[in-house]
């Protein structure tokens, strides 16, 4: 099984893909510097997981080399499970790079990383709430920290593709 | 199924006000450096004393403290007696190979590999790389470097580059390897062959800055002032001369952070790590092949071979040829090799000018051999042009300022 | 659209629509202008507490009806 992290320049992926696997990847405080990619792998529930670490991306849609980068590898990993990381001080713009990883079809789990961070600015997101309208398992966590990475990591299995409709219809209701 | 831009908005707008309940958000210190630090007016003051702060704690920190107050003297009064003292077969080949000069009072004369050759790895060249790692690391962790992208964006657009082109060439100063690869994040073949060109010819590395800074203190400003011109006046030129466009700056400015101490040691480490991977071998290897050819005579038959080039265009001894040799090998070394030969000031600035400018490492030629050939073979070209004719310009600076 | 002035995003133009969505910058987004560099230099913008960093040729297809 393989699981790809994506996400914004700058959301702390690279620390949660170290928290999840234990292999250290060099986090850098701005885009691009992660042209190369790093790979590790972790168990769920006794089965081998490989991760991998894409470079940060805004959207599906390269607006530079390094996005570009991103896409093509996802667009080779097309089983994988997508584990779309997000600051959640700035929902909306990683629930965009979300939507569309949704709209291709791909399995996806939402990490509302730097949970603190929003805390902090007295943002407030009803996560359950979040999980029930996207349809898609959803969980808080500190990657800093280590906070929610283990129930992250529960979570991989529970991912399955979904239409992006059902959304719409769920939020209209 | 798949959304326009506009559907998918809409949609997280409606999603977002189902779930996310915002507080009174307050402007916070770290918005307002954010602020200040992008702002021309205040952010160039600051990007200048930041730049310089980087610089006089490289010097201090590397140069005066670890290498003169430490390593000098470990090696010097110690290390190479000892040497010399010990070596067997003293005037024989491979004492010279090994230890070097039998009568050499310091680490910079005797050329060792032993000697000389761990010197300048260990004593000069790995505290400048380490506090330059660590300084970049830290400003990095911070998130400083996009500001300083956006402040650089309208002069670096003037020689076919846009801001974000900054981070190679402060990448390039630690060392020219990952500056080459850093090119990868600029968007057309022109932009990246603009900088693979800039990088391999003028930005110095931070093993040669390291040596500089221990052996001709007193000429770094001028020198380092000869390469930023050549850098801006090569680039220049290039811009009218290749095809291509320069796109446009489209970024995230990230907010700052603290840094994360286990992610700084982990990535000063990493570099320092393929520092020791590459360069110690590259120094003590380099220290052989000059004295071996030097034992040959072929350093010696070139110089005089080339006597002309060296004497009447560039205005340098003819000694200097055995430091060029070098310099295919490491620069650190060939700088230190520099340092011994007898000149005057003007020569020396010209020589170690002439180093920096005149070939990429091996190292870094095997780094742009591998982003393309058809790129390398014209960025070795433009480098041929460069080095005559900006190092006639210097002799020709000197001639008129009357010093050489 | 001047320094730290706010305006609302109107249109924007071509092929840059779907490049800057997804960081953010759309039709109906408050924006403010923190910098403008001197000499034709990039600008930087501030939408939903991120800031951006433009191209004076790109700022230039995004249109913003400015408030008073």
């Amino acid at each position: 099984m393989r699981v790809l992290l994506m996400g914004h320049p700058n959301v702390g992926k690279s620390v949660v893909f170290n928290r999840l696997t234990g292999v250290d990847v060099i986090a850098s405080n701005y885009p691009g510097t992660t042209v190369e990619y790093a790979q590790g792998s972790t168990r769920v529930e006794g089965e081998d997981v490989t991760v991998i670490d894409v470079p940060g991306t805004f959207s599906l849609e390269p607006k530079d080399s390094a996005e570009k980068v991103a896409v093509e590898m996802l667009e080779q990993e097309r089983g994988a499970v997508v584990i779309s990381v997000i600051d959640s001080s700035k929902v909306e713009r990683g629930l965009y790079l979300t939507l569309e990883l949704i709209e291709r079809g791909y399995p996806v789990i939402l990490a509302l990383n730097m949970w603190d961070i929003a805390k902090d600015k007295m943002i407030d997101i009803d996560v359950k709430k979040l999980s029930r309208i996207m349809g898609i398992p959803v969980v808080s966590t500190i990657a800093i920290s280590g906070d929610g990475i283990r129930k992250l990591a529960s979570l991989i299995k529970e991912a399955k593709p979904i239409k992006v409709d059902e959304i719409v219809e769920r939020v209209g209701s | 199924m798949s959304l326009t831009v506009d559907e998918r908005w809409d949609l997280i707008d409606s999603i977002a006000k189902k779930t996310i309940t915002y507080g009174r958000y307050k402007e916070t210190l770290k918005d307002v450096i954010g602020e200040l630090t992008v702002k021309p007016m205040t952010g160039i003051p600051i990007a200048i004393t930041t730049m310089y702060a980087f610089w006089s704690i490289f010097g201090s920190f590397a140069g005066t403290l670890f290498t003169d107050g430490f390593f000098v003297k470990l090696f010097d009064e110690h290390w190479l007696p000892w040497m010399q003292a010990h070596f067997p077969g003293a005037g024989g080949w491979l004492y010279y190979i090994i230890v070097g000069d039998p009568a050499a009072d310091n680490c910079f004369e005797a050329f060792g590999m032993l000697t000389s050759g761990i010197f300048v790895a260990i004593g000069v060249v790995l505290p400048a790389i380490f506090i330059f790692y660590l300084m970049l690391t830290l400003l990095e962790d911070v998130g400083y470097l996009p500001r300083l992208a956006v402040l650089v964006d309208t002069v670096l657009h003037k020689i076919g580059l846009h801001g974000y082109a900054i981070v190679p060439t402060i990448l390039a100063l630690g060392c020219n390897v990952p500056g080459v690869t850093a090119t990868r994040i600029l968007e057309t073949r022109k932009e990246r062959f603009v900088m693979m060109t800039l990088l391999a010819i003028f930005v110095p590395c931070g093993a040669q800055l390291g040596i500089m800074e221990e052996v001709v203190p007193e000429s770094m400003g001028l020198i380092i002032l000869y390469l930023i011109i050549g850098y801006f006046i090569t680039g220049l030129v290039l811009n009218k001369i290749i095809p291509g466009i320069s796109p446009e700056i489209l970024m995230d400015v990230p907010p700052y952070q603290k840094p994360l101490l286990s992610n700084v040691i982990l990535k000063v480490w990493v570099r320092m790590k393929s520092f020791f991977k590459t360069a110690i071998p590259f120094v003590l290897l380099g220290c052989v092949i000059v004295n071996v050819l030097y034992l040959a005579g072929f350093i010696q038959w070139l110089g005089s071979t080339f006597s002309p080039v060296f004497v009447t265009w560039f205005g340098v001894p003819e000694a200097t040829a055995g430091p060029l040799v070098a310099a295919f090998l490491r620069k650190d070394l060939a700088v230190a090799q520099l340092s011994v030969i007898e000149m005057s000031a003007y020569q020396m600035v010209t020589a170690v000018v002439l180093v920096s400018i005149y070939f990429p490492c091996l190292a870094t030629f095997m780094m742009l051999l591998k982003e393309g050939w058809k790129e390398l073979l014209g960025s070795l070209a433009v480098l041929i042009s460069v080095v005559f004719l900006y190092g006639g310009l210097l002799h020709l600076i000197g001639i008129l300022a009357g010093v050489a | 659209m001047e320094y730290d002035e706010m305006g609302t995003v109107k249109r924007i133009e071509g092929e840059l629509r779907e490049k800057v969505a997804g960081m953010g910058i759309r039709v109906g987004k408050k924006v403010r202008m923190i910098t403008k560099q001197p000499i034709k230099g990039p600008v930087v913008v501030v939408v939903d507490e991120a800031n951006t960093s433009l191209g004076l040729d790109i700022a230039g297809k995004i249109v913003v009806e400015m408030e008073r």
